[in-house]
């Protein structure tokens, strides 16, 4: 089953060859946002399965668009991402509820199925 | 000058031992009677003269001693004259001194004798400057000077045997008497009123020689001692001096045996007041508190209703330390001040009780003192403001390159980094395809240029991090120490009390003061573990770095350490290392958080 991912990133480059590397690895991209309140808006709009969210937003961070789509009746499966390190972050993400982290620079489809497993 | 100093050092005290030494000498019993009427000389006389010579030592610009001195050797003299009889030396001394003016037994000395108690007069009025103030008193000294040896030598010089003699030297007499106690009871008064009027410092000094002046009156109410010892002991003719209608006959000489010793009290008390004055200088130069400032100058002017009242450029009149304005006493008023003036405006007023305009020289001392301690509580509140300024303007400079650089690395983060990772999808991307087409040339060039730029996004992020770490502004200090000691090679444990924000400045401060120490300690120390602890209380955050390793640390030695030191001063804290050779090394610093 094709699953469907939110690319959630205030960068439109990294947004373009995000969603190619997603489809690449058989995710459908059911949308975009460049920041967090649109993000969250997405999510309860298209329902996807994965929200691939970038840490760095200009309104709320990653963190918090995360705890906010937990809250949700249904909460897609969050995989954070960050042009910087995990150590950058420490236990902020080890205490937030997404199902992993990669680094913008590891971001490759063999990362992405290790965390979010096979197609 | 210092050689008739000398001199008379020398001389008053051998003309003392001499004229005592002189009693010794005499050669028969029958001088026993006249020793002890000399005695009533020698003993005042010697009083007056080693007083006198100590207080000259003293206090040498002082005319007090040389005055007292002066009665000293009158009465001394006067002694000689008593002893001329039986004793050879006190004989040699009379004639050494003697002068015929006409009459048989004249002498010099005998008309000048009685002066010493003219000097007498001289040293209450003068006391405790040496000076005659008032005209009155300059008048009636002057007159005394002239009139007493006039009267003696006119006592001496007139055959009263003859003619109408007897009742000639009734009139006379009667006459120099009336004539020798007014000025010594118009003396009295003028001393008295500059007791009444004067203050509390005047006062002081002025007290023991009135209380020494107290024997004396008791001889004006009794007999003199001359009578009394005439009567008792059957003093032969002594001649001339033995006059009880005399100045001298006035009060006994050894009624006056307490007045040099009051004398001497009363001018070292004045001039402990000006050392009072001295010690309020010492004080001052070494800072007093505005509030201490007024007690300090009451107790060394004695006077405890002084204030000290500052000028207040606002209201364009004196104040007190506590705002209330203070209306300067006008001329006619019981209170007087003195104002202090500075460069463009007066810079306070000392008003004080009236009786200190008798003291002007105390009241300049201090004014002048307390001027200096003003003027230097100015320049030092102007350093301190400087420094203040300084320090502010340093605070600032670390917040302002604090910001940049957090600025900087928020810019590689949006900038060039986000760049670079999406042309690092887009290659990866095209060798996914080139591979997928078969063209492994491609996807071989391909991949490692993908890896030179992962290369260069890590260097990037390592920059980035080095510049401001990320963490340390949306996590906080403990976990960005926390994110440092996961990175370390070697063990870390952080020991943290607190978990709240401090302003952005002090965080950055003590996190790259953290990352700073635990670079050194894995590059030098040679140690295995590393301990962090950091505590907030009073106000103040401390921060320790401490090692395991071999210790030889040194906060003069590099330039390291200096930076830091110097880092953590900026934000007014202060570092020190504490580095014993194999013992560790602990990095503590401490800033101030409000």
């Amino acid at each position: 089953m094709v699953r469907d991912v939110l690319i959630v990133d205030d960068h439109r480059g990294f947004r373009r060859e995000a969603k190619r590397l997603m489809e690449q690895i058989g995710f459908r991209v059911v949308g975009d946002a460049g920041t967090g309140s649109e993000a969250i808006d997405k999510v309860r709009q298209l329902n996807p399965d994965v929200v691939l969210l970038d840490i760095q937003l200009p309104d709320l961070d990653g963190f918090a668009v995360a705890t906010a789509l937990a809250s949700l009746p249904e909460p897609p499966a969050v995989l954070l991402v960050s042009t910087r390190d995990a150590v950058d972050y420490g236990s902020r993400l080890s205490n937030c509820s997404a199902v992993g982290f990669i680094a913008k620079a590891e971001l490759t489809a063999d990362s992405l199925l290790a965390l979010l497993g096979s197609r | 000058m210092i050689a008739l100093r000398r001199s008379i050092q020398v001389a008053v005290p051998a003309l003392v031992v001499l004229v005592c030494v002189s009693d010794l000498l005499s050669p028969s019993q029958q001088s026993v009677p006249l020793w002890l009427y000399a005695l009533n000389y020698i003993v005042p006389g010697a009083a007056f003269a080693i007083a006198g010579l100590v207080a000259w030592s003293l206090r040498p610009a002082n005319h007090m001693g040389l005055l007292m001195m002066a009665v000293g050797v009158g009465l001394l003299i006067g002694a000689a004259g008593i002893l001329t009889p039986v004793s050879p030396l006190a004989r040699t001394i009379s004639e050494f001194l003697r002068l015929r003016v006409g009459h048989p037994s004249d002498y010099l000395f005998l008309a000048l004798g009685p002066l010493w108690a003219v000097v007498i007069l001289h040293l209450l009025l003068a006391f405790p400057s040496g000076r005659l103030g008032a005209r009155l008193s300059r008048g009636l000294v002057a007159a005394l000077y002239v009139f007493v040896p006039l009267i003696s030598l006119i006592g001496l010089s007139v055959p009263f045997e003859v003619g109408l003699g007897s009742w000639l030297q009734i009139g006379y007499t009667t006459v120099r008497s009336v004539v020798y106690q007014t000025c010594f009871a118009v003396g009295f008064v003028l001393i008295m009123k500059r007791w009444v009027q004067g203050g509390r410092a005047r006062r002081r000094s002025l007290s023991p020689v009135l209380w020494s002046l107290a024997p004396l009156s008791v001889a004006f109410l009794t007999p003199t001692l001359e009578g009394v010892l005439q009567q008792v002991i059957g003093v032969p003719d002594a001649g001339p001096l033995v006059d009880s209608t005399n100045a001298v006959a006035l009060a006994s000489p050894l009624f006056l045996i307490v007045l040099p010793i009051g004398f001497l009290v009363g001018l070292l008390r004045s001039g402990l007041d000006m050392t009072s004055v001295a010690s309020l200088v010492v004080r001052l130069s070494s800072g007093l508190l505005p509030e201490q400032l007024q007690p300090a100058l009451a107790k060394a002017l004695h006077d405890p209703s002084l204030e000290v009242a500052y000028w207040v450029p606002a209201l364009e009149s004196f104040a007190d330390l506590n705002g209330r304005r203070v209306e300067l006493p006008g001329p006619d008023s019981e209170r007087a001040a003195s104002i202090l003036d500075g460069a463009a405006s007066p810079v306070a007023a000392l008003v004080y009780d009236s009786s200190l305009r008798h003291e002007p020289q105390l009241v300049e001392t201090a004014a002048a003192a307390v001027r200096m301690a003003l003027e230097n509580a100015g320049l030092q509140a102007q350093l301190k403001a400087q420094l203040e300024e300084v320090r502010q303007s340093r605070a600032r400079l670390v917040e302002a390159g604090q910001r940049e650089r957090q600025q900087v690395e928020r810019d590689l983060h949006d900038g060039a980094q986000q760049q670079l990772v999406a042309l690092l999808l887009a290659l990866q991307a095209t060798r996914a395809e080139a591979a997928q087409y078969g063209d492994k040339r491609t996807a071989a060039m391909l991949g490692a240029n993908i890896a030179a730029l992962k290369q260069a996004l890590v260097e990037l992020r390592e920059l980035a991090r080095g510049i401001h770490p990320s963490i340390l502004t949306e996590a906080g200090l403990v976990a960005a120490i926390q994110s440092l000691g996961e990175r370390c090679p070697i063990p870390v444990q952080l020991d943290a009390e607190y978990s709240d924000r401090l302003p952005s400045h002090l965080e950055a401060t003590l996190y790259f003061v953290t990352a700073e120490a635990i670079t050194n300690a894995v590059k030098h120390s040679g140690g295995g573990r590393i301990q962090i602890s950091l505590r907030r209380r009073s106000g103040i955050v401390a921060l320790d770095v401490c090692d395991d390793g071999k210790g030889g640390a040194d906060l003069a030695a590099g330039t390291g350490l200096r930076g830091l030191s110097d880092r953590v001063a900026a934000v007014g804290g202060q570092l020190t290392v504490k580095s014993h050779h194999a013992g560790g090394t602990t990095i503590h610093s401490e800033i101030p958080c409000a």
